[in-house]
């Protein structure tokens, strides 16, 4: 496998996002529960895959999860099966919606994309937590409820600004 | 609003102590033999110990604590929460409770569990920071891809992945700065970032992101023409100007390394519960 120079840089610099957005708390969307917080530190992880492929949306969701594991903003994140995992699929779903859908609507496509993408760190990072032991069940769903539809909301909203932001600098620039 | 000032990824305190003269080879493997090790350590002991060699580090390497610890502040309310939240919520059949308020009861399984994820938390923090402090970016990557070479073999794109996280790390400051650039252009225009709900914060985040994505996307493009125009082509058939040695410290440390992670697997057999 080969990795061009494009796919090297795009993943780094998204990459490197997700782990600002981290570091400084902006990530972080204060939500009034227990937990604390919805994230938005996926959203890279999604417009990797969207703008750049599955490889781009593998890589970035790779560097987040590796991020969130050695720096671990909630402590189930301190295992690798729940922080690492879950992340590597984001992107490539986020992927497989736009790509399907890209035919019917760019914007349809990219709303779909944010919040399938946003649903996958949702469902799979709460669904390891649970599997592993952290949570018990009942909680894991709240948190699902009450975090992952905000997230899957700002998720969806900030796809399709961003990609249309992006792809019309593209546009100007060509 | 200081957004930049808590980072400590990607910062490298140059020194001429034992922590850095290490091969980059050793302080990575080293780092990660304590990363695995915190993965299964469920002792108060273990962690004593940990403590220990990770004080006993820093103070080698000549870094000032408070600086190792200044990346840990903005997390500190979210950790104290989960604390919380786990003191209140892990529970196993058995297990006593220990306080209770209306309808929360707080068990000691509970407490045990926040407790030891906590540490487990704060402990991997400092590990990697102390990687990151004590070693350039430039041997970093030098071991990383060193490290990794053999997994070429199965057609891992390994050179590759090491640059990406190189990138990604490098990144970070200087989408930091930006970041502060367009927080304080948009608080100039009147944007109160601290105040408002839940919905009215939310809608503040868009006016940020935009442009810092934009921008990011803008670098990237000038970073992949500037990497293309040297013809960069990854791995393959790249020689090295500096190659790596390793020498009578790199044994010593490995030594002391093998000693430790001895000691603590022994304590994770023997005297650590099993839960």
């Amino acid at each position: 496998m080969n990795l061009s120079v494009r796919k090297i840089v795009i993943s780094g610099i998204l990459g490197a996002i997700s782990i600002l957005l981290g570091v400084t708390r902006l990530g972080f969307i204060p939500v009034p529960t227990p937990a604390g917080h919805a994230t938005i530190m996926h959203i890279p992880a999604i417009l990797g895959g969207v703008l750049e492929g599955p490889v781009v949306g593998l890589i970035t969701g790779a560097i987040f999860g590796l991020f969130s594991f050695l720096q671990p903003g909630a402590p189930f994140f301190a295992d690798p099966l729940v922080s690492v995992v879950p992340r590597l699929f984001i992107g490539v779903v986020a992927f497989l919606i736009y790509y399907s859908t890209k035919k019917i609507n760019n914007i349809l496509a990219c709303i779909l994309a944010g919040a399938f993408g946003s649903a996958t760190n949702t469902v799979l990072v709460l669904g390891m937590a649970t599997w592993r032991g952290y949570l018990p069940p009942e909680v894991s769903i709240s948190i699902g409820v009450l975090h992952g539809v905000p997230e899957l909301i700002v998720a969806a909203v900030l796809t399709v600004i961003l990609v249309k932001g992006i792809q019309r600098i593209r546009s100007i620039e060509e | 609003m200081e957004l930049t000032k808590n980072i400590t990824l990607g910062i490298y305190l140059p020194g001429e102590t034992f922590v850095h003269r290490l091969d980059p080879r050793t302080k990575i493997i080293a780092s990660v033999i304590l990363i695995v090790l915190l993965l299964f350590i469920r002792s108060y002991e273990a962690y004593g110990i940990f403590l220990i060699f990770t004080a006993a580090v820093i103070f080698i390497s000549g870094i000032p604590p408070g600086f190792a610890l200044c990346g840990l502040k903005p997390m500190l309310p979210v950790l104290v929460l989960m604390w919380i939240f786990q003191l209140f919520l892990y529970r196993t059949p058995g297990s006593d409770v220990i306080f209770s308020w209306w309808i929360f009861s707080a068990t000691d399984t509970g407490l045990h569990m926040g407790n030891l994820i906590t540490l487990r938390v704060l402990f991997l923090f400092t590990v990697t920071t102390i990687l990151t402090l004590t070693t350039s970016m430039v041997s970093l990557t030098d071991g990383l891809e060193n490290l990794l070479k053999p997994l070429r073999k199965i057609g891992l794109p390994s050179q590759e992945l090491v640059m990406t996280m190189v990138i990604a790390l490098r990144f970070v400051l200087i989408l930091a700065e930006e970041l502060d650039k367009i927080v304080k252009a948009q608080m100039a225009r009147g944007v109160a970032f601290d105040r408002g709900n839940f919905l009215q914060k939310t809608k503040k985040i868009f006016p940020v992101f935009l442009p810092l994505f934009i921008n990011a996307f803008k670098r990237a493009e000038e970073l992949i023409i500037a990497m293309e125009s040297r013809s960069y082509t990854g791995g393959k058939g790249r020689t090295k100007m500096k190659t790596l040695h390793l020498g009578r410290v790199d044994l010593a440390a490995g030594l002391l390394i093998f000693l430790f992670s001895a000691l603590i697997v022994f304590i994770i057999v023997s005297i650590q519960p099993q839960i």
